[in-house]
């Protein structure tokens, strides 16, 4: 074994070229680096997009005109998958925050970080940039796809087509928007079941459950909830009983923000 | 340099750390010293921000860990609990940790090298032993090549050959001036490896001393007898602390070998053995500490 040597005074082969101090832009990129090196990114990326484009190529090539799906909205039949999608890339969101308290990691990364919220901050940023654009690239993949099968049917439709596009991208701010909200609740509950259970449970469940209910208030009440709210924003026809896109992606937002803003006022006050 | 005051630590009708005040100086290795749950663990945790005093503040260099700049260069730290995820390279845990404070990668793989990582460096840190892990932490606590270099309990899980390479290193960076705070349990261990002792039991500070002062004010020096004629002997050192270990084997405190060798010999004693004996560590420390559990059960 070699004695270590470890010089304080800097040898010219490593001066560094900048001088080490923590900045957002450092954390962001701390935080990208930390997303792509783990599998399960991966895994749970692929899958968001292999179940999009499979359903949708699937929903394309088996489509009959007249079969009684004629009267769904082409986008919202193009991307069935993004429900399945948005339940991958929710599990991504909530490793991102609660997969850190799992392994104990959040212990270095707060070491390195000890202001703490720029740590969150980061996470939301790298987060939504890449889901967003991932989920519009795999939606634009997905629709171009699937009209290759439905261009003779009655859901032929082109990306120019009105609100074709809106919807596009409308379905991909929801879904990110949702996995905001994910992750938001992992870093609230730190812990990685816990908030699977707590998405699953209050944010999927829950608004289905309280539209069932007696009352005509409950109906109005629950468009603006974060499911409801993000199928609002990927239909490229205005729907029945659902919110205006502008309102949808407002309220989606308001969750969204809320989302991270309790997590953020806890991990300033909480022991790690 | 590390500056504790007043730290304490409740949960909710426990205190894990009471009042506690203690400098840790540059340049010598000082060793954090407790029974398992004294509140060590705690201890650098408030010390790094981790977990909010519930009282008192801790500083380093003069402010807050949190209120650097570039706390990475401040303070490098292992803590006791594996603070990795498993599924991420050794290389890649310290890289992402690296970008935080734009600390270039030739630095990454300095610290794996010195920690003899860098052929493992691109495994998943799931295959490593403890010993391994050990040092991925030590890696990840030097790779902002900090002035204070916390460690808590770093041997835990190493081989021989570890330990050894732990207690040069610490040497090492202490003599470069670095402040050098590494906790433990075992006082065996930090006898070969610590200048200066913190020593704490269930959260309060015990003391804040040298290796060589504690064995000196922790009972003294005793000495043992034997003599055939241990009764005698007895009787003619009334002023001293005898403990009679056998027939003819006495334990004597409060009187010196010298003296007690004149004593002998003035009244024709034989004398079969003389030895002074100096308390090891281990009895220094438990001293310390048995009377903290005795006070504290006094004081319930």
């Amino acid at each position: 074994m070699t004695t270590p040597t470890l010089t304080r005074t800097a040898t010219p082969a490593d001066t560094p070229t900048v001088t080490p101090r923590l900045t957002h832009a450092r954390v962001l990129r701390s935080e990208w680096h930390k997303l792509w090196t783990v599998r399960s990114t991966w895994i749970t990326v692929l899958s968001a997009v292999a179940l999009v484009l499979g359903v949708g190529i699937l929903m394309g090539a088996t489509y009959t005109s007249d079969g009684g799906d004629s009267d769904v909205d082409t986008v919202i039949l193009t991307l069935y998958g993004s429900q399945l999608g948005a339940i991958a890339l929710a599990v991504l969101g909530i490793l991102v925050t609660a997969g850190e308290y799992a392994t104990g990691m959040i212990r270095a990364t707060l070491t390195a970080v000890p202001s703490r919220l720029p740590v969150l901050g980061a996470k939301a940023a790298v987060y939504a940039g890449v889901v967003l654009a991932l989920t519009f690239l795999t939606n634009l993949t997905t629709f171009l796809t699937a009209q290759l099968f439905l261009s003779d049917s009655d859901q032929a439709a082109s990306l120019t087509d009105d609100g074709v596009l809106g919807a596009l991208a409308g379905n991909a701010a929801g879904i990110t928007l949702l996995g905001v909200i994910a992750l938001g609740l992992g870093a609230g509950l730190r812990s990685v079941p816990g908030a699977i259970g707590a998405f699953v449970g209050g944010v999927m469940i829950l608004p289905e459950v309280l539209g069932m209910l007696p009352y005509e208030v409950m109906e109005t009440v629950v468009r603006y909830f974060p499911t409801q709210a993000a199928g609002a924003l990927g239909s490229a026809t205005p729907m029945p009983g659902a919110a205006s896109p502008g309102t949808a992606l407002l309220a989606l937002l308001l969750w969204a923000a809320t989302a991270l803003a309790v997590p953020a006022l806890l991990l300033k006050r909480r022991d790690v | 340099m590390i500056r504790a005051e007043n730290l304490t630590k409740r949960y909710g009708d426990t205190t894990v750390v009471q009042d506690l005040s203690f400098t840790v100086h540059p340049g010598v290795v000082t060793g954090f010293l407790g029974p398992n749950g004294a509140g060590k663990s705690t201890t650098l945790r408030m010390i790094l921000g981790l977990d909010a005093p519930t009282r008192g503040h801790a500083t380093v260099d003069g402010r807050p860990y949190a209120r650097h700049g570039a706390p990475l260069t401040r303070v490098g730290a292992l803590l006791e609990a594996r603070s990795v995820h498993p599924g991420r390279s050794a290389h890649h845990h310290l890289t992402a940790l690296a970008h935080t404070h734009g600390i270039p990668p030739a630095r990454v793989e300095k610290v794996l090298a010195l920690t003899g990582l860098t052929h493992v460096a691109r495994k998943r840190v799931k295959g490593f032993s403890l010993g391994m892990g050990q040092r991925l932490g030590i890696a990840a606590a030097l790779l902002g090549d900090p002035a204070t270099v916390v460690l808590d309990e770093p041997v835990n899980g190493l081989d021989p050959e570890g330990v050894l390479w732990i207690r040069t290193l610490l040497k090492s960076l202490a003599a470069e001036g670095r402040t050098v705070l590494v906790s433990s349990h075992l006082m065996s261990e930090m006898a070969l490896t610590a200048d200066h002792l913190v020593v704490i039991g269930k959260g309060r500070l015990l003391a804040d001393t040298t290796v060589d002062e504690l064995v000196r004010t922790s009972g003294g020096t005793s000495v043992k007898v034997v003599t055939p004629d241990a009764d005698r002997l007895r009787t003619l050192l009334p002023g001293a602390g005898i403990t009679v270990e056998a027939p003819d084997t006495l334990l004597v405190t409060g009187a010196d070998a010298p003296e007690i060798g004149r004593t002998a010999a003035a009244h024709g004693l034989p004398l079969h053995e003389l030895t002074p004996q100096a308390p090891s560590l281990e009895q220094a420390f438990m001293a310390l500490t048995h009377d903290s559990v005795e006070y504290q059960g006094a004081s319930a």
